[in-house]
């Protein structure tokens, strides 16, 4: 069966961060591909790697060595403000630590990737963010300020700002992890039933190993080595 | 910069959410915008006072007849003969202390490349006035008056009569000496001269100047009559210029020096404690201006830096979710910039009330004339160069806290909840 094209895809990249004569390398050659709609776990140790891991798929990092391609196209040594544009247009994020921005409402903060884009709130946006936040059953918080909001509720809200701008890729770093279990599986089935939608691609960090259990494919990590990319099942 | 709908939506949220701390910048631009208006209109309007008070009066620049004038070599006794004296001077005695040619220098000062306003030769001296058994020393000064009026505004100042189109025949007093010397107008007196010469006038115009130097103890007549009165013959006794920009005066005297075989003599170099004080008040009024600009600065710069550190996660959160650096930057640019523009929107009708209620604050003076404290005039000028200077103030104290924002590390702002 011939692989359709990845949404990303990392090829023997490594890292090392250098500071003064000291040089810490924390991954070495990782390589492997997330398609569309797909839904794919990392689980690791503390510094096994695996957030520097999503730094480098989320742009957010510059590998040391080889490529970090998004969509087909090499994004991994672009400068700052090209990366930052290809974050804003192709990528979501979520993570541990909601941040929402607290001056905005609930619906704003969904809507703030498409105001970084340059799209004023158009009706049919609008609409789109309306019915996902009614999916996430915010519908009666739509107006109500992040405060207003409880840490569950603020990651749901979180999870539809990802999706805003229809990325092709959302990267969560460990979306569960500052919430209670019955919170966490809340956003975890909701990440999970979004995925399958809309046809976006998920890697979530997490500890959870139940969770990793659940998704299309569990990548570990250890002391910066990829040791297994196994799917599910 | 990038001013994009977005970093200007986060950048008015950012003020209205933290209304109390954008109060409180606002309300520190507004006072330094205060400050800077009412010390501008004030100290100038006083200042503008002081130097009208003296130089109102008198023409910005005097050319005199030298008191000393090169003597020629072959008029030297030659006590040790071949040996030639250069540069002797004598003094002149005080006959010779008239300039004869004033007609050729006024139509050379009188020509616009020369660069003065007016031009007045004067006849000068002192006279004894005669009216019955009354007798007064006045100082007598003979003028064209249509020329003099442009030096020394005396026709918008005349309480009754006339000046500029004074006839031979006829003098011009202030209204302090009139009413001292039991005068009014068409009343006739007597003048006589220093040498014995005899004048007979009738009052034709009265004026009220505010200049004590024009009112007590001068009179005003025509140039004919000043020279017949003083025997100077078709001579004058100095030459008055006028000068646009009165600042100048020393450097146009100073200019003129060694050009024009005169003394030449500026309001400046005859007040220099006056100007000493000037300088020195507007120095002060500078630095106060200077301090307050810096406050508003370090007022406006502060508030941001206290947002900056206060809204770190969310700075990384929103670059990591793609917006640029610059964008970032521009969000607290904004913001500095805002606060200034609303600093001032409030700070400048305050000033203008404040102004105006000095405004009207008034004293009554030995004179009997109830004159206001403070000269008070609101320029546009002044209240746009305000206003100028504090948004740009805004702009710059809000660069470094933008320039901060903009360098956030989303990676190590993610993590370090």
């Amino acid at each position: 069966m011939p692989d359709p094209s990845p949404v990303i895809e990392l090829e023997g990249v490594g890292k090392t961060y250098v500071s003064g004569a000291v040089e810490t390398p924390v991954l070495f050659d990782v390589s492997f591909r997330i398609h569309s709609g797909e839904f794919a776990a990392v689980v690791g140790g503390s510094g096994s790697g695996k957030t520097t891991l999503l730094n480098l798929m989320g742009l957010l990092d510059r590998p040391t060595r080889g490529r970090v391609c998004v969509q087909g196209a090499e994004a991994g040594q672009l400068p700052e403000q090209e990366r930052a544009r290809v974050r804003r247009d192709r990528i979501g994020f979520i993570f541990q630590f909601h941040y929402l921005l607290p001056e905005f409402t609930v619906l704003e903060n969904a809507l703030m990737p498409c105001r970084m884009r340059g799209i004023r709130w158009q009706a049919q946006q609008v609409e789109r963010m309306r019915a996902l936040l009614d999916l996430v059953g915010l519908a009666d918080k739509l107006d109500a300020r992040p405060s207003q909001l409880s840490g569950g509720q603020q990651q749901r809200v979180a999870v539809v700002r990802a999706l805003a701008n229809e990325p092709a890729l959302v990267l969560a770093d460990e979306p569960t992890g500052n919430l209670d279990s019955k919170s966490g599986r809340v956003v975890f089935d909701l990440m999970r039933s979004l995925s399958r939608e809309s046809g976006t691609a998920f890697v979530m960090v997490t500890h959870d190993e139940n969770f990793a259990l659940e998704t299309d494919r569990v990548i570990r990590i250890r002391d910066g080595h990829i040791v297994s990319s196994l799917p599910n099942g | 910069m990038r001013f994009t709908y977005f970093t200007l939506s986060v950048a008015l949220r950012h003020l209205r959410f933290g209304v109390g701390q954008s109060l409180l910048t606002i309300g520190v631009v507004a006072i330094s915008v205060l400050l800077i208006i009412y010390l501008q209109t004030v100290i100038g309007g006083l200042q503008t006072r002081l130097i009208r008070n003296t130089t109102g009066a008198i023409p910005h620049v005097t050319l005199e007849p030298a008191e000393r004038a090169p003597i020629g070599a072959w008029r030297l006794p030659q006590a040790d003969p071949g040996v030639l004296y250069v540069g002797e001077t004598v003094n002149l005695p005080k006959a010779q202390a008239k300039i004869e040619d004033w007609r050729i220098w006024v139509e050379a000062f009188d020509k616009p490349e020369a660069g003065f306003t007016a031009v007045s030769p004067v006849v000068s001296g002192t006279a004894f006035m005669f009216r019955g058994a009354r007798r007064q020393s006045v100082r007598v000064q003979g003028v064209i008056p249509a020329r003099h009026n442009k030096v020394v505004d005396i026709e918008s100042n005349l309480e009754s009569g006339r000046f500029v189109e004074l006839v031979s025949g006829e003098v011009a007093m202030g209204r302090k000496l009139a009413r001292d010397f039991g005068l009014k107008m068409r009343d006739k007196l007597r003048l006589v001269g220093p040498q014995g010469q005899t004048l007979s006038v009738t009052v034709g115009g009265i004026y009220d100047t505010g200049f004590g130097q024009v009112d007590d103890g001068l009179l005003f007549m025509t140039q004919r009559d000043g020279q017949s009165l003083l025997a100077l013959g078709t001579a004058v006794s100095v030459i008055g210029l006028r000068v646009p920009d009165i600042y100048d005066a020393e450097l146009r005297a100073k200019d003129l020096e060694g050009r024009v075989p005169f003394k030449v003599r500026s309001w400046i170099g005859d007040n220099p404690n006056l100007f000493r004080n000037l300088t020195s008040q507007s120095q002060t009024s500078n630095l106060i201006l200077v301090m307050a600009v810096i406050a508003a600065g370090f007022g406006i710069a502060s508030i941001l830096i206290m947002s900056v550190t206060g809204k770190f996660r969310e700075i990384g959160i929103l670059k990591a979710m793609g917006a640029t650096p610059q964008e970032i930057q521009t969000i607290f640019v904004v913001e500095g910039f805002l606060l200034a523009v609303l600093g001032c929107v409030a700070g400048v009708p305050l000033a203008i009330v404040l102004l105006e209620g000095l405004a009207n604050v008034s004293s009554i003076g030995p004179d009997g004339r109830a004159t206001p404290v403070f000269d008070i005039e609101i320029l546009p000028s002044v209240l746009l160069g305000a206003s100028a200077i504090a948004v740009l103030t805004g702009a710059i104290a809000a660069w470094f806290p933008a320039r901060q924002a903009g360098s956030v590390d989303p990676m190590q702002v993610i993590r370090g909840a």
